[in-house]
This record gives structure tokens, C-alpha cells and sequence, in this order.
């Protein structure tokens, strides 16, 4: 493996100081030193990484822990690590061989990449009688990593205020959402703004992109994102969720201020109505929920929408894996922290407490989402064509935009507001980059 | 801003004695292994240091020329060779010249705080009742770490913030911003934090040096019926020119590596990116070690350039104070 | 005139102090309000409770400040003792030393302090990636103690004060390189290591970007990386933001009133020599 093989380029670099590191080298053992039996029963100890520090915060992961020690004794540690800015501080972590033994794997990890990281956990035909969702994380028929829970995408929204407003039906084409929005600020019901971007934390922003797909209707929007110079138009997926924020802002419905924003905040802000509505997955339900009854308020005013787009008078909402579990290919106790992925998904009762959809075939919808579910049309993104898992990715980054990132629609965000850039500058900026990257990545 | 390169006059100095020419006594009963032990021991000293020294600056300056003209993404053992594509890169995309934009604000701001510096080092070096309280005062925010700087002042200038509170007191509502959301004002209230943090530091240091100015001379000038402002003119700012210029520097290579108080406060966002924030990105969140190296290089080639014009402007021996 | 002249002196001392001193003071009452109060008062108003420790306690408890402050001590004590032996040793032998290569020496010295540390990170990390220290205190303190070109020469200038009769009457007494070392030049070299003590312990105590970018672990983390760190979760309540502020503030406050005069002449001379 590769890593291996720098390490001792460095070290022939390093040359006269050999004696010196490797006196140094020494005591760098962090995990290192568990073991656990190759293939036999899980023992010793892991590393976990999550993206749910809240959890961490809140004692859930400790129970987790002494469930799963009560089920095989022989572990003597997990340590559980809350990652704050997770995808960022993971991606950079990813740079050496330290990242855990069982992590999320982060989005922008494209799937050709997967072998060189992650283990793989069997080969996806087969891991699909049990499992959905696989194919996010999969290359060359192999599974590396299994969601934890399946969300679908669209809006979370503020029931209470949006009634308050008088506003009773799902708004059916962006302009409609913008003219709610409005009329919500008009009536002055939410104190904050219609609609938050949490801008600061600027991870939020990438959570629009559960509406790529839903717009079109189309689960090879993606695919075909890579056959074309001009993937932001007025009625592509890109197109509307890009412009829906450029408009939003410029026309004043978002936050004042959004340097200031804060992510814990807007939760109990959302709960008490202050902020009308938030574009993020339908992970957020119980969070806002739980932040709303902390408040005093009630946490069935929390509900969710679907995008506003309809294709052949219907809603879609694209349903998908959340996070999914993988094992680190260095780690040295892959048995058990395999065996954490199985207790996680089958016995912690995680996409339960997370109003998710379970990641296993025969898992039920649960009943928050039950009454949203019968209104939309639930669609499932297909999977790059073969040969060309990596295409998408090889564009997205050799165009600079790296829309895996949020820092391009933070940048939407600043031109609304001063004005710099109108929508369609904006749009044919893109469009031009992309097509660079079509050429740099050879499409 | 670090403390970093600065006097190197007595260096140069060293540098340029012969290296043999020196006699050595020979110590008493000493024998031929010991001589031969005498002749290694300088190197073992230096073993250790010259090997970090090599390893930890030469070898990543070497490596990081080398990057900079690949395509490497930090993961993949094949680095193909692409000549200047990045550094043509780094000179296109308004995205990466915009950091150099952005420095201005800092070099702005840094001159802002050697003026301030040199006004309170002035009026501190003649009779002031609490003057040890004063330099106090203005010198600890240089001591207090950046993450908790950035914090107290996005707690400061937060809207409905202390300072908002200040100015809504005072009847300026009118002057009340977004401090750091308002993206034609952000800049200059990250460099005003800027000012906030470092002004103690330059202030000190213009200090002292104003302080070993011989005191006769004063007096010879006070003979001679000079007022405050012609001994500033006359005495004190000739006589610190050396220091002012080392403040220059340090303020320009201070304010293209500012990484915190962007960092903690805006996250870069809202127009307010810079050099280092970006070059990290590159390097570890878009995975293109390649431009990332690039910058740096451009970065470090910058340095090299202020710092030799500051040589050339002021002739290395007058830096010698003591 | 003359008194326009003290007025406008004095006038500007007190303003520059209120600037300086205003959004310090804020944390301060920010930090003993109660998350109801720091939303519902105005930041000037002074805390309900002053005996209010609650966030002091979060901090803590939450916020993991004890274990950040032994970690910043052990990566402290570990690479001042680093850097006090390096730049000794350097000294040293540059100083009484006539060796073939010597000039080159020097001219390496001269030349990497000419480059900005910062700006060759995004390469220094792949060495200490490659030396398997990633995630490790041990990648800090190999940064701290080899890269501090600053240090080796607060050392050089020191050890041309140290007469060369001190080791030559050591030697004629039979004393070897390594002890004329350890008991003539370290000791006497005291003023150089204390000024360095107290540059670089602020500057490790301080220091932000490689903590970042090297630990991951929670456990691992020095005070500022956890300071930034607890702004995550507890990123709306600012009142225990305003707690973990004024905790790392605290020591470097205490620091600086007992020892001002050394903490001056430490950075003068960091800066200048």
C-alpha cells in the first residue's frame, strides 16, 4: 500500500536524522496497539468517528458503548470521537493513515477512491438483499460502507408560522416558495428570518443538494450533469436550487446577518418560530423537534415539505442513505469494529430515535414521515455508469467549483447580497468552469 | 504576524570570520585521540540541530518547489509533472487573487498600528504619571491567544453586540453596521481586530529603542530650545529608523500568513479569505497539493522580496541596538 | 498650550485603555450571566449573580479545560527543554568551534530565517505524516523545538558574553566537551534561556495552527484548540464561550503581573536580535 511507501521516502529524506525519529517515532502509538483476532471475535479496542457530537455530548454514545460491550465482553474500549466540522477535519485527517477504525465516510470521497481508503464490507449483490441505499458507497461490486439510517430530502419547516401566515398548501414551483416566503416576512410572524442559510456553519448550505434529482425528477441527474457544458440553467436541478438561494437572499428572506448565524441556535429558533424554514434533510426532524420542546414549544409544529417543483403534477423527494459507516483500511481490529457496523445498524435502535428511514429492506417508515411519504413520489438516484464512477468528481474538481463544498454557494450567497454578480453572471461563470473541468477531466 | 527573521547583522558577521585561522591552545595532556575527538565534536553538537533544521524547513521547502509543479492531490503515489499550469492558476482564478486583495486590508492595518505604536512609544517615554500601568494595558492583548481574540470580538461586534450597544448610547446609531456581515465592511473589522492584537508588540518595541537613546542628546537639544515635536522629528524618529523598518516587515509578512482572526471569526467566508486559509483548503479539502504549493511558493517568494527591499532601504549594521 | 498638550496626552492614554480593555471586560460579565440573561440584557449590564460559576464549571466538565492545560504543559516542558538544548548546542559549537563546513552552517541558519514557517506547511505535513507522527504531541514538539531559528540566536548572542577563558580553564583542568557543555555554558547561558522560556512558553501557549492541523484526538488537544473546539457545541451559549475565554486568559494575566519586566525585555530582544 502507498502509504507505506512514502513513509520511507520521507524517512530517506529525512537520511541524517534517522536515529533522531526513530527516537521520536517511538512514542507515537495513538490506537495502534489494540489488537483483536483477524477474523474471529470481536476484542480490544476501537476508535469510532461521528459527525453527531450532540450525541457524544448527551451520554447517547455512552450507552451505545456499554450495550455493545455487554454484547462482546471482550471489547475493552470504543472511544468515540464527536468531529466537529466533520467532513472538513475528516477529509484532512484522510491525508495520513490515522482516521479511526470506523468513521463516516465523508461525501466528497469520490467512489474510485473508496478502495484506498476503506475496507470493503462484501460484495454489493449480495449485501443488497439486506441493506439499501449501497450504491453511494460502492465500486467495482463492492460495498464499503452501509448507511445508518435513509433520509429524504426537502424542506423543514416551521408548521405553526407557516399557518400563521395563512399559507395551508405545499408551495408547487420555486416562485410560489419565494411568495410564501414573502408574504411570511410581510406578516412579520417570523422574528428572525423565513428562511435561515446558517451560513457560518457553512455545511448546512451543501444540505440543498438533496434537491438535485427531485427537481427533474430524474435519478441520472447526476450522470447526466456529466455529459453536459451547461448544467446551471433556469430549470436544472443546480439551476433552481442555486438560483432559489440567490433569489432568497437578494430579495431579503434570509437572515440579516449571516456571518453571525449558529447552527445550536437555529434549532430553538426554528422550534419557537422564529425562523420560518431551513432546506435540510429530514435528519433534522427529531433534532429541531427535541430543541423545540427544550423550548416550550411544541415539537409537532416541526414538519417537513417537500421540494417545490412538481414534474407531471407530482412531488419527489429523493430518499438516500445518511452518513454510512466504513472501516478504515489501516485499522488494526477490523473484526470488531465490523462488528460495531452490524450492532449499530441492527441493534442500537439508532434510525429508530433518528426518525430515519432503517437502512434494512424490511425496516419501517416511521411515523413522522408517514403523512409527507404519501405525498411524494420517493425516487432513488442511480449509480454512475460503470468506468465512470469517478467522472463527476474528476469535473467537479478539476472546474475549481467543487460543489461538494459549500464555499462556491457561500459565494452565491455574498454576490446576492452586495449585488456584485446578477443570477445569470453568476450561472454563466459556472457553466464556463464546468465546461473547463468537462475538458480538463477528458468527458 | 510571528517573530520571525530579523537581525541578522551579527550572523553575517560570524559568517564571514575565517574558519581556521583561529589558534588553539593545546590543553595539557592531551593526546592524539583527543584531537581527532576535538575535531568531531563541533559535529556531533550540531547533529541534531542541523538534521531538524534540514528536515523540518529545507526538506519541505525543496519538496513543496517540487509539488508545485506536479498535479499531486496529497493521496496518490503518482505525481505527474505539469509544468506551470499551477502558478498560471494561481495568477487567473479571481478566487486566488483575491487573497492578495484581501492582505491589503492588513497592510493597511498594520501601518495603522505603527503609527499608534509610535504615538503611545513617544508620549510613553516622557514623564507620564502610570506609565507602567499604561504599557501594561496597551501591550496584553498581544499575550492573549488568537481563537480567544476572534471570540471576544465576534462576541464584541456581534449585531446588538458591545459595540453596537456603545455606539446606540452615544446617539451613532447611524454609524451601527454589520461588522462582520456587511461584505464592504468585514475586512476592515478583521484588521481593526488585527490592530487590536499586535499594536502592544510594535508599541514595545518602538518603546525600548526609544528608551536607549542616549540621553544627552536630549538635553543637548533641550539646550538648544527644541520643542516635543522637532526632538520627535529631530531625535527619536531618526534614531528608531532601524526599528520602524523591522516593524514594516514584520507587518507585511505578518499580514500575508494571517490565519487566525479570519479564520475563528468569518471562516473566510463573506470575501474575507486569506492566503493561508485558502492554501489550506487547497491542500486538504479540494485535495490539490499541487496549486496548494504553488501559493505557497508565490507566498514565500513574496516574503523574500519585502524582506530584501527592507534590506536594501535600511542598511543591516544600523539594526544592531545595543 | 501646555495644558491642551498633558489634556490631549492623558485623553488619548484613556481611550486607547477603554478600547483595549472594553471587549475583555464584556467577556468577563458575559461569563457569569445565565443563558437567559446574557440574550436578555445588554452586554454592559453587569451579571445578576457574580458568584454564578456555572459556566465556569461547564467549562470544564464540557469543555475539557484541565486536560488542555496538561497537555499544553507536557507539550511545553517537552519542547522548551528541546529548544534550550538546541539552540545551546548550536550555539556552542558555532561559537568555539573552527570547523570545515562552519560558513555553510551559518549560511542555513541565516537563510531558513528567511522563510515564514507558515508557508511551507502544506509540505511539512506530509513529512510529518510520513514520520508516522500525525496525530501525535510528538509532531508538535518536533515543530516547536526544530523550527525555532529565533531561539538560536537570542543563544548565539548569549554565548559570545560567556568568556572563552571559563571553558579553557575547564578543559586544562580535564573537563571534556560535554561537561564544559552541561556545567559552564548552560548555566551561564541562564538570561538566554530564561528570555527564551518566556517567548517561546507564550508562543506554545498561544499557538493555534499546528495544534489544528496535527491533533485530532480530544484528549490530545492544548487550550486553544480546545477553546475552539467547545465553540462547536456550545456555539449558542455564549455565556459558557465567555467562561472558557477568560480560563485561558487567566494564567497568561497572572504571568504577565508577576513577571512584566522580563516578559518586555524577552519580546524586545525576541524581536530585534
Amino acid at each position: 500500500m502507498f502509504p507505506q511507501k512514502r513513509r520511507l521516502l520521507a524517512l530517506a529524506a529525512a537520511g541524517t536524522v534517522l536515529a533522531l525519529t526513530a527516537a521520536c517515532s517511538g512514542g507515537s502509538g495513538s490506537g495502534d496497539d489494540s489488537s483483536g483476532n483477524a477474523d474471529g471475535t470481536p476484542s480490544g479496542k476501537i476508535s469510532v468517528l461521528t459527525w453527531r457530537t450532540d450525541l457524544v455530548e448527551d451520554g447517547t454514545f455512552d450507552t451505545y458503548v456499554t450495550e455493545f460491550k455487554k454484547k462482546y465482553p471482550e471489547v475493552t474500549d470504543v472511544k468515540v470521537e464527536g468531529v466537529k466540522d466533520y467532513e472538513g477535519t475528516v477529509k484532512t485527517r484522510m491525508n495520513t493513515d490515522d482516521y479511526g477504525d470506523v468513521l463516516a465516510i465523508p461525501g466528497s470521497v469520490t467512489p474510485d477512491q473508496l478502495p484506498d481508503f476503506f475496507e470493503p464490507l462484501g460484495d454489493q449483490a449480495e449485501m443488497e438483499k439486506d441493506y439499501r441505499w449501497l450504491n453511494d458507497k460502492s465500486f467495482d461490486g463492492k460495498s464499503y460502507g452501509i448507511p445508518v439510517v435513509g433520509n429524504v430530502q426537502g424542506i423543514l419547516y416551521n408548521k405553526r408560522v407557516w399557518e400563521e401566515a395563512g399559507i395551508t398548501e405545499f408551495p408547487t414551483t420555486p416562485q410560489e416558495f419565494l411568495d410564501d416566503l414573502q408574504t411570511i416576512k410581510d406578516k412579520g410572524v417570523a422574528k428572525v428570518a423565513p428562511l435561515y442559510t446558517n451560513y457560518k456553519d457553512s455545511w448546512a448550505l451543501s444540505q440543498w443538494d438533496g434537491w438535485r434529482g427531485a427537481v427533474t425528477a430524474d435519478p441520472d441527474a447526476l450522470n447526466e450533469m456529466t455529459q453536459t457544458d451547461t448544467p446551471w440553467t433556469p430549470d436544472s436541478d443546480y439551476g433552481v436550487i442555486d438560483g432559489t438561494i440567490y433569489d432568497a437572499v437578494k430579495q431579503g428572506l434570509t437572515e440579516a446577518d449571516p456571518t453571525t448565524t449558529d447552527w445550536e441556535g437555529s434549532k430553538r429558533q426554528i422550534g419557537v418560530g422564529d425562523i420560518a424554514t431551513m432546506a435540510l434533510g429530514s435528519w433534522a426532524i427529531p433534532q429541531m423537534a427535541a430543541a423545540a420542546k427544550d423550548a416550550g414549544a411544541d415539537p409537532a409544529d416541526i414538519a417537513y415539505m417537500p421540494v417545490p417543483v412538481q414534474v407531471d403534477g407530482k412531488f419527489h423527494t429523493v430518499a438516500g442513505g445518511d452518513y454510512n459507516l466504513g472501516i478504515n483500511v489501516h485499522s488494526k481490529n477490523k473484526a470488531t469494529a465490523r462488528a460495531w457496523i452490524d450492532w449499530f445498524n441492527h441493534d442500537s435502535g439508532y434510525s429508530e430515535s433518528q426518525v430515519g428511514l432503517s437502512p434494512l429492506i424490511d425496516g419501517a417508515v416511521p411515523a413522522a414521515l408517514e403523512s409527507f411519504m404519501s405525498q411524494v413520489e420517493m425516487i432513488t438516484m442511480n449509480p454512475a455508469p460503470a468506468g465512470k464512477e469517478s467522472l463527476f468528481a474528476d469535473i467537479d474538481t478539476a472546474s475549481g467549483i467543487v460543489t461538494t463544498d459549500p464555499k462556491y454557494r457561500l459565494q452565491i450567497i455574498d454576490d446576492a447580497r452586495s449585488g456584485a454578480r446578477t443570477k445569470e453572471q453568476i450561472f454563466d461563470d459556472l457553466n464556463g468552469k464546468w465546461a473547463e473541468g468537462r475538458a480538463d477531466a477528458g468527458a | 504576524m510571528t517573530s520571525a527573521p530579523t537581525g541578522l547583522g551579527p550572523m553575517i558577521a560570524a559568517a564571514s570570520e575565517p574558519d581556521v585561522a583561529r589558534p588553539t591552545r593545546t590543553p595539557g595532556g592531551a593526546g592524539r585521540r583527543s584531537a581527532w575527538y576535538r575535531r568531531l565534536t563541533p559535529y556531533l553538537f550540531l547533529l541534531v540541530p542541523v538534521g531538524l533544521l534540514l528536515l523540518l524547513t529545507y526538506t519541505p521547502v525543496v519538496n513543496m518547489f517540487w509539488y508545485s509543479v506536479t498535479d499531486w492531490d496529497g493521496l496518490d503515489k503518482h505525481k505527474a509533472f505539469v509544468g506551470l499550469d499551477n502558478y498560471v492558476e494561481v495568477f487567473t482564478d479571481p478566487d486566488n487573487l483575491r487573497v492578495f486583495y484581501v492582505s491589503l486590508y492588513y497592510v493597511v492595518g498594520s501601518l495603522v498600528q505603527m503609527a499608534l505604536a509610535l504615538y503611545f512609544a513617544t508620549i510613553l517615554s516622557f514623564k507620564v504619571r502610570f506609565k507602567n500601568m499604561w504599557k501594561g494595558i496597551l501591550f496584553f492583548p498581544y499575550l492573549i491567544n488568537g481563537v480567544a481574540i476572534g471570540l471576544i470580538f465576534l462576541n464584541f461586534l456581534k449585531p446588538g453586540g458591545g459595540l453596537d450597544t456603545v455606539l446606540m448610547k452615544t446617539g451613532l446609531e447611524s454609524l451601527v453596521h454589520q461588522w462582520t456581515g456587511d461584505p464592504d465592511i468585514a475586512n476592515y473589522s478583521l484588521a481593526a481586530v488585527s490592530v487590536w492584537r499586535y499594536t502592544g508588540l510594535t508599541f514595545v518595541m518602538f518603546l525600548g529603542a526609544i528608551q536607549s537613546i542616549n540621553s544627552e542628546i536630549y538635553e543637548a537639544a533641550a539646550l538648544d530650545g527644541a520643542n516635543r515635536w522637532h526632538e520627535f522629528w529631530s531625535i527619536i524618529l531618526p534614531s528608531i529608523r532601524p526599528i520602524v523598518g523591522l516593524a514594516f516587515i514584520l507587518g507585511i509578512s505578518g499580514s500575508l500568513s494571517v490565519f487566525e482572526i479570519p479564520f475563528v471569526m468569518t471562516n473566510g467566508a463573506n470575501g474575507t479569505e486569506t492566503f493561508v486559509i485558502r492554501t489550506v483548503w487547497m491542500a486538504f479539502q479540494r485535495n490539490t497539493v499541487g496549486l496548494a504549493s504553488a501559493m505557497a511558493v508565490v507566498l514565500l517568494v513574496f516574503v523574500l522580496l519585502v524582506t530584501w527591499i527592507q534590506r536594501r532601504l535600511v542598511p543591516e549594521e544600523e539594526v544592531d541596538l545595543t | 498650550m501646555k495644558v491642551a498638550a498633558v489634556t490631549a496626552k492623558y485623553t488619548t492614554l484613556v481611550v486607547a485603555s477603554i478600547v483595549t480593555l472594553l471587549p475583555l471586560g464584556l467577556i468577563l460579565f458575559g461569563s457569569f450571566k445565565t443563558n437567559q440573561e446574557f440574550l436578555s440584557t445588554n452586554p454592559f449590564q453587569p451579571p445578576a449573580d457574580w458568584f454564578n460559576v456555572d459556566n465556569y464549571v461547564l467549562a470544564f466538565t464540557k469543555g475539557g479545560m484541565a486536560l488542555a492545560f496538561f497537555n499544553t504543559a507536557l507539550i511545553f516542558v517537552a519542547a522548551i527543554a528541546g529548544t534550550i538544548l538546541i539552540g545551546a548546542a548550536t550555539a556552542y559549537a558555532l561559537d568555539r568551534f573552527r570547523f570545515k563546513g562552519r560558513t555553510i552552517v551559518l549560511l542555513l541558519f541565516l537563510l531558513a530565517t528567511l522563510v515564514p514557517g507558515v508557508t511551507t506547511q502544506v509540505a511539512t505535513f506530509q513529512i510529518i505524516n510520513g514520520l508516522g507522527l500525525y496525530g501525535s504531541r510528538w509532531a508538535l514538539i518536533l515543530l516547536f523545538m526544530g523550527t525555532d531559528i529565533v531561539s538560536i540566536y537570542i543563544f548565539l548572542q548569549f554565548m559570545r558574553s560567556i568568556p572563552r577563558s571559563l571553558d579553557e580553564a575547564a578543559m586544562i583542568e580535564g573537563a571534556g566537551h560535554l561537561r564544559i557543555f552541561f556545567q559552564i555554558i548552560l548555566p551561564n547561558l541562564r538570561p538566554a534561556i530564561a528570555t527564551v522560556v518566556i517567548i517561546k512558553g507564550i508562543g506554545i501557549y498561544n499557538e493555534f495552527f499546528l495544534p489544528y492541523l496535527y491533533l485530532n484526538d480530544p484528549d490530545k488537544l492544548p487550550i486553544s484548540t480546545a477553546l475552539f473546539a467547545f465553540k462547536g457545541p456550545y456555539g449558542s451559549q455564549w455565556e459558557a464561550i465567555c467562561a472558557c475565554v477568560v480560563i485561558t486568559i487567566i494564567p497568561i494575566l497572572v504571568l504577565f503581573l508577576f513577571l512584566q519586566r522580563y516578559i518586555y525585555n524577552g519580546f524586545t530582544q525576541g524581536a530585534t536580535k
